[in-house]
């Protein structure tokens, strides 16, 4: 090993020393910046990764619209069956309802669903919690869970549900007695809003219910495993002509926006965070540069003894290397230590505190989420590799500078 | 055994700036040093005597006169195989063991195999310190720790050593242990040796002598 880095080495762990302080307190500081900027990246990423992955659950990965309502939707079916990477259709109805439970009234998105097709492309059964989705028929209705705990309602019990429709009909002296569907199941997706506020019913039945004959207002695609959801969605658009009002769209564009402000956010997030391994870092250049105070007279020896301002200045930076190094590392696996334990960390904070409810009404999310995303763990390795390297710089240059006469002769 | 002084120095000056009065510290200076010859400097505090060996170490540069190793000039990177220094306060590098000491001098040149491994331990145990080897400097005696610094000067198996004070910070039974030590080596390996010292006794066993005072030889 080349004797610079030899002395590197030596400086941050010396011989004899079983607790090297300064190096360990150093590598802390960039350990605790490489944490933080893993866990709020990780849950960052992990709030971003369930929305995506529920806006999937349930919408499906492309969705086809009409101006107004798709009325021969079995010709729609097939034609968009053939388009390459497409692997099944579902067809959907959705509105708002009033529904009420032992007069308790609530006013839930109604989705209809046909059982023939839906969990070919949403995995529905998954999230029914209680029932069964196969009990699902005309005269009855699956519940969100929480919706079905507001309203009081459990399987068996009957609700009653009052359309749009019935305004009309009442506007031309008609009177429409509400639908009265039997609860056979609870689904609950694990997003606060969903699970408060959406209904479940049979596609026949919402078609009943809004009057829409063998209408429909749209279709669910699912795609081929690894299959582009944008250029399945235009591939299905070119399929259609020109002429159709039909317009397919991917789920992410179609949710542009709110996927833009969710990457906005992550990246504000590690651009403040970044500023913690800054500061960490002018502590290791601090600390650093009082090194090379201290050791005025052995790098004037090392000058003396032929080693080169180069390789002294090489000394320092590798020191801000390695701490930058060992930092990273131990930031990684306390970042990584964090993740494991969070929900129970969020478990004991929230029971101490109370605060159980708020934390899923106002985050949508029974537990704290986290996705790690290799791309941002290695940005987080490269930047903080980088930024305690160039800590090193001023201490390595001033080193570089010292005339070995001047150095040694230094009280 | 060529003839050609191992240094060899003409009409060095060196001054420097104290405020703004120049103070001429060298005003010409000749010396010659041949090979395996050891050479005492005498001379009163302020004559000169540090300022001559960095010159001669090539540390520092002359404002007039010439200087050669071996008959070629001087370069900073010819420094560590040609000669080897020893200081007043010993300068080990406290984080390494007093055996990683000596080999410093070699793993500057190059990285150390098992030949300067093996010379590096040899040297220790030629300076009486084969059980005290995976010591640090701190816990060594101020005698220990120069001769330390004696052999890590004599590792790279140099042409000349320059001594400046060394037993200045030892008491007078240690000091004369350190020099006869440094003349013993030097004598054993032909290596020459230029001693800058205070000390009379120890002047009086170099082969030669000179006295240093304002600036020249007298």
């Amino acid at each position: 090993m080349p004797w610079y880095l030899y002395l590197a080495l030596k400086q941050l762990f010396p011989s004899g020393r079983k607790f090297p302080f300064f190096t360990v307190i150093s590598m802390l500081g960039v350990a605790l910046g490489v944490m933080l900027l893993v866990v709020a990246t990780s849950v960052m990423g992990g709030f971003g990764y369930q929305i995506r992955q529920m806006i999937v659950d349930t919408q499906g990965e492309v969705q086809l619209r009409d101006r107004g309502f798709i009325e021969d939707v079995g010709a729609l079916q097939k034609k968009v069956a053939q388009v390459p990477g497409v692997v099944a259709t579902t067809p959907f109805a959705e509105g708002v309802v009033m529904l009420q439970c032992d007069r308790k009234p609530a006013f839930p998105v109604i989705q209809g669903v046909d059982l023939d097709s839906v969990t070919k492309v949403i995995p529905l059964d998954r999230y029914i919690r209680v029932g069964n989705l196969s009990d699902l028929d005309d005269d009855s209705i699956i519940l969100s869970s929480k919706l079905a705990l507001s309203i009081g309602a459990r399987i068996g019990s009957k609700v009653e549900v009052y359309s749009p429709l019935l305004l009309e009909r009442m506007k031309n002296d008609e009177v429409l007695l509400p639908r009265q569907l039997t609860v056979v199941g609870i689904f609950e997706i694990g997003h606060q809003q969903l699970d408060s506020s959406v209904v479940l019913v049979t596609l026949r039945l919402m078609q009943d219910l809004y009057g829409l004959g063998h209408a429909v207002h749209g279709v669910n695609v699912k795609i081929a495993e690894g299959a582009d959801p944008d250029r399945v969605a235009g591939a299905i658009n070119r399929s259609m002509g020109a002429q159709s009002t039909v317009q397919a769209k991917s789920w992410i564009d179609a949710n542009e926006d709110f996927l833009f402000v969710l990457q906005l956010e992550k990246n504000m997030i590690f651009f403040l965070l970044t500023f913690i391994i800054i500061v960490a870092a002018f502590s290791v250049m601090s600390s650093l540069l009082i090194s090379v105070v201290r050791k005025t007279r052995e790098i004037g020896l090392l000058g003396a003894l032929g080693g080169k301002p180069r390789h002294v200045a090489a000394c320092f930076c590798f020191q801000g290397f390695l701490i930058g190094l060992g930092g990273t590392v131990g930031g990684l696996a306390m970042g990584f230590g964090a993740l494991a334990l969070r929900n129970d960390a969020i478990r004991i904070f929230t029971q101490l505190t109370g605060s159980e409810e708020v934390l899923a009404r106002f985050y949508q999310f029974s537990q704290l989420p986290s996705h790690p995303v290799r791309g941002d763990i290695i940005m987080i390795i490269v930047c903080s590799i980088v930024i305690s390297t160039l800590a090193g710089l001023i201490p390595a240059w001033r080193a570089a500078r010292l005339k070995p006469v001047e150095a040694l002769r230094s009280e | 055994m060529s003839n050609t002084p191992i240094i060899s120095a003409r009409g060095l000056t060196k001054s420097f700036l104290s405020g703004d009065r120049r103070i001429e510290v060298l005003r010409g200076v000749d010396l010659e040093v041949a090979a395996g010859e050891s050479v005492s400097i005498r001379g009163e505090s302020g004559s000169g005597k540090s300022t001559l060996l960095n010159l001669l170490s090539g540390l520092d540069a002359p404002d007039t006169g010439t200087l050669a190793w071996a008959g070629a000039p001087v370069e900073a990177d010819r420094r560590a195989a040609f000669l080897g220094i020893v200081f007043q306060s010993f300068y080990l590098i406290p984080e390494i063991d007093a055996l990683a000491n000596v080999l410093m001098a070699s793993r500057i040149i190059q990285v150390p195999g098992a030949a300067e491994r093996a010379r590096a331990k040899e040297l220790i145990a030629r300076v009486g310190l084969q059980e005290r080897a995976t010591h640090l400097p701190a816990q060594l005696s101020g005698g220990e720790r120069q001769r330390v610094a004696v052999a890590r000067a004599l590792m790279n198996s140099p042409k000349l050593i320059l001594a400046d004070e060394p037993t200045g910070n030892l008491d007078e039974h240690t000091g004369d242990a350190v020099i006869d030590l440094l003349l013993g080596l030097c004598r054993e390996t032909g290596t020459a040796l230029v001693l800058v010292t205070h000390n009379a006794a120890h002047a009086a066993k170099c082969a030669r002598g000179l006295r240093l005072r304002d600036g020249r030889f007298v």
